[in-house]
């Protein structure tokens, strides 16, 4: 099938810069999301690879040919959108056969793969109706169906989810995930949903105003941000960022009045450079809430007072108000009982916490490496 | 009672029926009176009903094309519904065909000039056709073909064109509004799937729009078949219009007579509007359903 390459690709629509000098590989087979907010360009880097739009400056090669001019019809994809643009005065059939009856083929032809594909989609029973007629969840299958009919080299897809409800949701996410993988096809996948793009994606490029900040597996993006950004825009409740102060004698962090040693794997880094102001970041599950009590030797950890707790069933989401009211979230077992106002203590899993610099808002490593910090 | 904010309660639901109907009592009034005048042998333009005798003889007249009881002057009236349907038609599909493109051009390709073209096509519509005719007919003479047999023909054309002219700013303002309600997404959709813009327009877009387009081709025939000035300036035929127009003072028109042919040619009107009601209101049930 198809590897996809973006190399410096800008675009602009008039003076707003809406996808700024990105690069990105989809290989072969690779399921990749671009995830971001709204208007963060993302629809619009999709749209880009699709040949809608055409980039101002910058290549797309589909393996090693350069397609950046070739129009969106001989670049071989399947589009999937968001409210899914079938053509409502056309039969389910008819719209996932005008595809083919634009190449031509002949009607056999397409009688035969219209058929075999609205099975592999579970349509077969709705050729003949219209797409007024058919719920949300079948509306998506025969989108999905006319992008696919074509054996394209690449699917891409725009928040194809996002107008179905939340039950449903999570249902086609599966079929979406296992049908890729069956197909072989290259799939890339635009969604402001962190959740979706966690669980579906090999891959997941995230985007803010035009940029792509970091690519990864799902499991690195989501442990390993590069940049306070996709900390916290990944993950539910997303990271949290407590502001500190570093010091260098003791390799301790300042945080109100509590002190906590640094984070181990910083230690190096704390010593060689001069910084003083960092963001600590933690996950909500990287972290225990426990309760003050009064003649016990406090292991190091992060004090405030109970904001609110809400029970999830599994467990409870507690959010911790810091000395300089900075609002915190942390998982507790759903044994732990709190009550607003209660004094607690935060431990940290300082193995997987981590530090960003105050002004770039990247993780301390990268800061270093690129010398941009306070 | 209690009722939803978009019902209206019955009081005033009554005092505005009431109100149309009063309001149009005397537009009623006078149609009425020209269709009774038609089957009468009287005008009934006394409003008395005494002068109600009923005949059907000035129809079978007018179809006939005898002008008057006396005399042999004879009109083939026939040939005239014909002429004005040919131009009515003319009108509404040259309208129809310009304003599909145009619309969609302007709705859906960036263009220099194109927020400039909208705002004059509003000021153009707003120009009245009577103050063009001079110019026009100056281009009438200039274009008018030598030969004496072509003129006929010519003419025809000609005066398609110049009315449709008249109606095709505003029909194209209305085509942009159709076009610009359908989202972009299905005409990407289809260009991916590798129609050219021209198949998208005419085998996705179109058929979208069916009821802007069926409004259009109505107003387009109704102009068309309603006009009286144009088509006295250029066609060398005349229509139902310019026949009313040329008896209606003549001294030796029977008037019931008269009255019968302005029925006749009442009867597209009120026929469209009957029929078309339906097509009109139709909306494609499409887009998104959760």
């Amino acid at each position: 099938m198809v590897t996809v390459r973006l190399e410096n690709v800008t675009k602009r629509f008039g003076k707003v810069v809406a996808v700024d000098n990105a690069n990105l590989e989809i290989k072969d087979k690779e399921f990749m999301a671009l995830l971001g907010p709204s208007g963060s360009g993302k629809s619009t880097l999709l749209y880009l690879i699709a040949g809608i739009y055409k980039p101002t400056q910058g290549r797309i090669y589909f393996d090693d040919m350069d397609v950046t001019e070739l129009p969106p019809k001989e670049r071989n994809i399947g589009l999937v959108f968001q409210n899914w643009a079938l053509y409502p005065h056309m039969k389910v059939f008819d719209n996932i056969a005008f595809p083919l009856e634009l190449k031509k083929e002949s009607k056999e032809e397409i009688k035969k793969k219209v058929t075999e594909v609205a099975k592999m989609l579970k349509i077969d029973h709705l050729l003949e109706r219209y797409p007024y007629q058919l719920s949300g969840g079948q509306q998506q299958r025969v989108a999905i169906a006319r992008a696919l009919v074509k054996e394209p080299g690449v699917l891409l897809l725009d928040e194809p989810l996002s107008n179905l409800d939340a039950l449903l949701r999570m249902n086609v996410r599966a079929e979406l995930k296992r049908l890729q993988k069956e197909l072989g096809i290259t799939a890339i996948y635009v969604t402001h949903d962190q959740a979706e793009a966690l669980a579906m994606a090999d891959k997941i490029a995230v985007i803010r105003e035009g940029e792509i900040l970091q690519v990864g597996t799902p499991d690195d993006v989501y442990a390993k941000p590069w940049c306070k950004f996709v900390g916290g825009f990944l993950g539910n409740p997303p990271m949290n960022f407590v502001e500190s102060t570093v010091i260098r004698e003791s390799g301790e962090l300042l945080i109100g009045e509590s002190r906590i040693p640094a984070p181990p794997k910083y230690a190096e880094l704390l010593k060689k450079f001069d910084v003083s102001k960092v963001l600590l970041g933690f996950r909500p599950h990287d972290a225990e809430v426990i309760e003050l009590k009064p003649n016990m030797p406090d292991p190091p950890m992060l004090v405030g007072e109970v904001f609110a707790a809400e029970p999830l069933g599994r467990e409870t989401i507690v959010t911790v108000v810091l000395d300089d009211e900075t609002y915190v979230k942390v998982f507790a077992s759903k044994e732990q009982k709190f009550d607003v106002r209660d004094k607690v203590g935060i431990v940290l899993d300082l193995e997987k916490a981590l530090l960003f610099d105050k002004k770039t808002e990247l993780v301390l490593e990268r800061a270093f490496e690129k010398k941009e910090f306070s | 009672m209690l009722t939803d904010v978009e019902v209206r309660s019955k009081k005033t639901e009554v005092a505005i029926t009431i109100a149309i109907l009063m309001a149009s009592i005397p537009l009623f009034l006078a149609f009425s009176l020209l269709v009774l005048s038609s089957f009468s042998k009287e005008m009934m333009t006394n409003l008395s009903l005494e002068s109600f005798r009923f005949t059907i003889e000035n129809w079978i007249n007018v179809l006939q094309g005898k002008l008057a009881f006396t005399g042999g002057i004879r009109q083939n009236i026939l040939k005239y519904t014909f002429n004005t349907a040919l131009v009515a038609l003319g009108v509404a599909g040259v309208v129809t065909l310009i304003s599909a493109l145009s619309g969609y051009a302007l709705s859906r390709m960036n263009f220099r000039g194109r927020k400039f073209l909208l705002m004059f096509l509003l000021m153009l519509h707003a120009f009245p056709g009577v103050a063009l005719i001079v110019g026009v007919y100056l281009l009438y003479r200039l274009s008018l073909p030598s030969s004496p047999s072509l003129v006929t023909t010519f003419s025809f054309m000609y005066v398609i064109v110049a009315r449709a002219a008249l109606e095709v700013p505003m029909a194209t303002w209305l085509m942009k509004g159709f076009f610009d309600s359908i989202p972009w997404e299905i005409e990407w959709s289809a260009i991916v799937d590798g129609a050219s813009r021209i198949r998208v327009w005419r085998k996705i877009l179109l058929p979208l729009i069916k009821p802007g387009i069926a409004a259009i081709l109505l107003f387009g025939f109704l102009a068309g078949w309603q006009d009286l000035i144009y088509v006295r300036t250029f066609l060398v035929e005349p229509t139902l219009a310019t026949y009313i127009e040329a008896n209606l003072e003549a001294e030796y028109s029977h008037m019931p007579l008269i009255a019968a042919a302005g029925t006749l040619y009442l009867l597209p009107t009120i026929i469209f509007f009957l029929t078309s009601q339906k097509l009109l209101l139709e909306t494609h049930s499409g887009g998104i359903k959760g």
